[in-house]
């Protein structure tokens, strides 16, 4: 108990001295985190109200490929984003790996399923006579669709919000294609292992608990959001 | 004028309206009646430019029309349970106005002059779940005349009003029209307001026009009586006689002039013999001579009567009456 109670003492002195290093970290953790989420939602909601909404050909088999990606897992993902970022791979000439935009391009392809799978599912949710409403009423596709959005907005606002907690919790391709280069690459989680693996139990419970933090802060900015648009 | 030409509309394989020509005159006001099931709200949709009929066009003006055409803008349907965007009131009725990209002093005139109508005016700021269900059914008509339809497509319109709102409903469908070429085709169960406020009353069953008058129309499932040739169906909680050689499901219509009425039960051969209470009179054109009795005798069934029988048997809301029809006079089909 003593090792726990030292550990958390240690982390809030951490937070609160303001240490360059933990900021510099969760500054990277959130940056990195924004960036990818908004590409991921704003790629994999639209792909999601397709696949929800519009019939062709292999819809079906569209929704399988969506739903099994969620499942994907995020090791072999920074494996494969290595073989294809390292130098002798396709997109090797680049030049991203062990840079944090080879980080954010693995969150990308890790939130862009969950993004889509769950704004399928949210879009799904909204009563179909909404659509046939807007549409009798004289909207055109995009005003039917945006009606429809609006409609699932709290639901929209939990697939921004998953999307980004996996985003920031994932670990695995983070650490294979950003390499945990201190003040370049590394992120909340990378450090955590790190620290943790090498002892220093307090720095990397400072680092998780930034981490709930910034989870919890996207969470309440979005309710408030949600908040200002009643039933 | 809008009308479906040689329609055939399919779910999953199966016929749910086939129709050879339906037409909704500009200007008119037209009921379309018929069991549930019978493919009314269907072809709402289809008018409606909702749904691309399985076979056939849908013709507006001369000219086929599809899903997705500025026709759209010209038809609004509201169906049997609308629903609101959660939103308010007044956005709710202001939404087709902006499709439009109608200026917005243009936007709150017309809200303003399509609340008072409808008599919502204290609704306007209120949300979709702070109303009830005859409210959101008042406040989508409302947004739908808001938009000025040349076609108004109505599906069972009081079904969720009282009485009173049912009539303020169809007052404000009334002056609409008296303002402006408006058609309205609405369906309805209710036999009584559709006579009492459409031109025309076209009767639907199992997705064709039926040839019969639209009273006592009624979906059944036939079997076949212990002896001789007859067919029984349940109905409400009567049984009703038919001679014919359909069983199973089929459609069971009871023509209102071949019910006979009196206070009493008659010695007869009429199979089928009913007795009840009178629920209404109704005096449908001017000068023909011809009342309509509705009777609660297990399920309601209207019976057709000169001016001279009614004054004879002295039928008043709420007396007793016996309905007598012979079997041979049930139409299956």
């Amino acid at each position: 108990m003593d090792f726990l109670a030292e550990g958390f003492r240690r982390a809030l002195a951490l937070l609160f001295s303001g240490d360059a290093e933990v900021y510099g970290i969760a500054l990277l953790t959130l940056r990195i985190g924004l960036i990818s989420t908004v590409v991921a939602c704003g790629l994999g909601i639209p792909l999601g109200f397709v696949l929800a909404t519009r019939p062709f050909w292999g819809r079906r088999a569209a929704l399988t490929v969506v739903n099994t990606a969620l499942a994907f897992p995020t090791v072999v993902l920074g494996l494969l984003l290595y073989g294809l970022l390292s130098r002798r791979g396709p997109l090797g000439a680049m030049g991203w790996l062990y840079t944090w935009q080879a980080i954010a391009l693995g969150d990308v392809l890790l939130a862009l399923p969950i993004a889509a799978a769950l704004a399928a599912a949210a879009v799904q949710g909204v009563d179909p006579r909404i659509r046939r409403t807007a549409e009798t009423l004289g909207a055109g596709r995009w005003r039917t669709a945006w009606t429809v959005a609006r409609e699932a907005r709290f639901a929209l606002a939990a697939v921004i919000t998953t999307a980004f907690g996996h985003v920031v919790a994932e670990i695995g391709s983070a650490m294979t294609v950003g390499g945990n280069i201190r003040g370049q690459t590394r992120t909340l989680t990378t450090a955590v292992a790190l620290y943790t693996s090498q002892g220093d139990f307090g720095l990397a419970l400072a680092l998780g608990l930034i981490l709930l933090l910034l989870a919890l802060l996207v969470n309440v900015a979005l309710q408030t959001l949600q908040g200002r648009g009643h039933a | 004028m809008l009308e479906l030409v040689g329609v055939r509309h399919e779910y999953d394989g199966r016929v749910v309206l086939d129709l050879e020509r339906f037409a909704v005159p500009p200007g008119a006001a037209l009921a379309v009646v018929g069991p549930n099931g019978s493919g009314k709200s269907t072809l709402l949709r289809l008018l409606a430019l909702l749904e691309r009929p399985t076979v056939g066009r849908v013709v507006l003006d001369g000219a086929v029309v599809t899903p997705g055409g500025v026709a759209r803008r010209r038809v609004t349907l509201v169906e049997q349970r609308p629903i609101l965007f959660r939103a308010t009131v007044r956005e709710n009725l202001a939404f087709g106005l902006q499709v439009r990209g109608i200026r917005r002093t243009e936007v709150n005139r017309r809200i303003e002059n399509v609340a008072a109508r409808l008599a919502i005016t204290p609704l306007l700021g209120r949300r979709r779940h702070e109303l009830s269900d005859g409210e959101v059914q008042r406040v989508a008509v409302a947004r739908a005349l808001a938009v000025e339809p040349d076609v108004l497509l109505l599906d069972e319109p009081a079904s969720s009003a009282d009485r009173a709102a049912a009539l303020t409903l169809y007052g404000a469908l009334a002056e609409e029209r008296a303002r402006r070429p408006l058609a309205v085709c609405l369906a309805s169960h209710q036999l009584e307001d559709a006579y009492r406020w459409a031109d025309d009353v076209r009767a639907l069953a199992d997705g064709r026009l039926s040839p019969v008058t639209p009273e006592n129309l009624f979906r059944v499932d036939l079997v076949a009586a212990e002896r001789g040739d007859l067919k029984r169906a349940c109905v409400g909680t009567i049984e009703i006689a038919a001679v014919t050689e359909k069983t199973g499901p089929a459609i069971l219509a009871v023509p209102p002039t071949d019910i006979f009425v009196s206070r009493e039960p008659l010695a007869s051969s009429a199979r089928n013999t009913f007795q009840g209470r009178v629920t209404g009179l109704t005096r449908r054109r001017a000068g023909d001579g011809a009342v309509h009795v509705t009777a609660d005798v297990g399920v309601e069934l209207v019976a057709v009567v000169t001016e001279e029988a009614l004054h004879d048997l002295a039928l008043a809301p709420g007396s007793p009456v016996v309905f007598s029809f012979k079997a041979s006079a049930v139409r299956v089909f």
